[in-house]
């Protein structure tokens, strides 16, 4: 459950995005979860409602959630595969195992609507 | 400065700054007010990470970050590895827990800095109590003089791996009673190591555990990883190996601060 110490790691990056932008309440968060960031989004969901309903700022925020994908790399021939985050089992054209992931392992706030 | 406490850091000159509060796109009505930003959660935790590494090298330490479920023997092989090395290598422990300083006693008890991180809760360490937990051992006595660092992650194999406290290495451990499907559980904490240590050998006559199976599984996952199998408690070739890449790690750092 490190979700609830990410959710409030956002939830002063929101407090001071308002205060820059002289906002007083924000209406909408949308996110990029990515498949291999360690980060569960139904538990962020989840710590997302519990914290933001005890603040202020953010109480009854519309919060979206997307999921990008991941491009794997075959480490033998270069040949590329893009999924929703699954390994593929072996490359799709040398049979090799060892598929390196581009993409996917971050948790990134893109955009915030404020009013 | 430090954005945790204010100490001067190593990298003021370059400071990466993590706030970035992106640029105002009116996209919509007077009211309304769309903001593009664009920012990573971990930046801010990562950015602090990277002043940590600085301060470990600032006094030339190299430092490890230990990761496995509870139980699988983390103390345990800090126990053994701090004897093997006694009078050969500094070493100092930063415990992470989420309750007790149990862990940081049986550390004390071999004569070495240590301090004790409780997380009240918390799954996991994070670079901000690292710093916290690295200034208070360096007023420690010895604190001042550290070759090697161990930074004893909560015992957890989920969480931990997602934060970066400014390690130079990750060491993951699975202990022969857990079983061999950890890489292919719970792979994250396998592809972000450089480490991986199979340990509690002794037991292997009783448990199924295939140590060639579990380590192919790991390399598939991450083919830099590093597989050692050991048994602290009993020594022998695994135990020496490990020992090995310790004076290594040592020695590649006091290379660098030369």
């Amino acid at each position: 459950m490190h979700e609830i110490s990410l959710v409030q790691g956002l939830l002063v990056q929101l407090g001071e995005l308002a205060r820059a932008n002289k906002a007083g309440k924000v209406i909408k968060i949308t996110m990029e979860v990515g498949p291999l960031s360690g980060v569960v989004a139904d538990s962020f969901r989840f710590g997302f409602d519990i914290l933001s309903a005890e603040d202020d700022l953010v109480r009854g925020a519309e919060l979206v959630l997307i999921t990008p994908m991941v491009t794997y790399v075959c480490s033998a021939c270069g040949q590329t595969v893009t999924t929703d985050g699954e390994r593929p089992e072996e490359c799709a054209r040398c049979q090799e195992l060892f598929l390196i992931p581009q993409g996917g392992d971050d948790l990134i706030l893109r955009q915030v609507e404020m009013e | 400065m430090c954005d945790s406490c204010g100490c001067p850091s190593p990298s003021d000159h370059n400071h990466d700054h993590t706030h970035d509060h992106g640029h105002t796109h009116n996209h919509s009505t007077s009211t309304t007010k769309t903001v593009d930003v664009h920012t990573s959660l971990f930046a801010a935790n990562d950015a602090l990470a990277k002043t940590n590494r600085e301060h470990f090298e600032e006094i030339g330490a190299v430092a490890l970050n230990l990761i496995s479920s509870p139980g699988s023997g983390k103390t345990t092989l800090l126990e053994y590895t701090i004897e093997a090395l006694k009078g050969e290598i500094n070493i100092a422990v930063i415990e992470g827990d989420i309750e007790t300083e149990r862990d940081a006693d049986r550390i004390r008890a071999k004569g070495v800095p240590v301090i004790q991180l409780t997380t009240g809760g918390a799954c996991h360490l994070d670079a901000a109590m690292t710093h916290r937990g690295f200034h208070q051992l360096q007023k420690q006595p010895g604190g001042d003089k550290i070759d090697l660092l161990f930074i004893e992650n909560v015992g957890n194999l989920v969480c931990p791996a997602t934060f970066d406290l400014g390690e130079h290495e990750r060491v993951v451990l699975v202990s022969v009673p857990e079983g061999p499907d950890k890489p292919a559980k719970y792979p994250k904490a396998f592809t972000s190591s450089h480490t991986f240590l199979i340990t509690k050998t002794d037991l292997l006559p009783y448990f199924d555990f295939p140590v060639p199976e579990a380590s192919a599984e790991a390399l598939q996952l991450n083919p830099h990883l590093r597989v050692i199998d050991l048994c602290a408690s009993k020594g022998g070739e695994g135990f020496e190996t490990w020992l090995g890449y310790l004076r290594e790690l040592v020695a590649n750092m006091r290379g660098r601060a030369k």
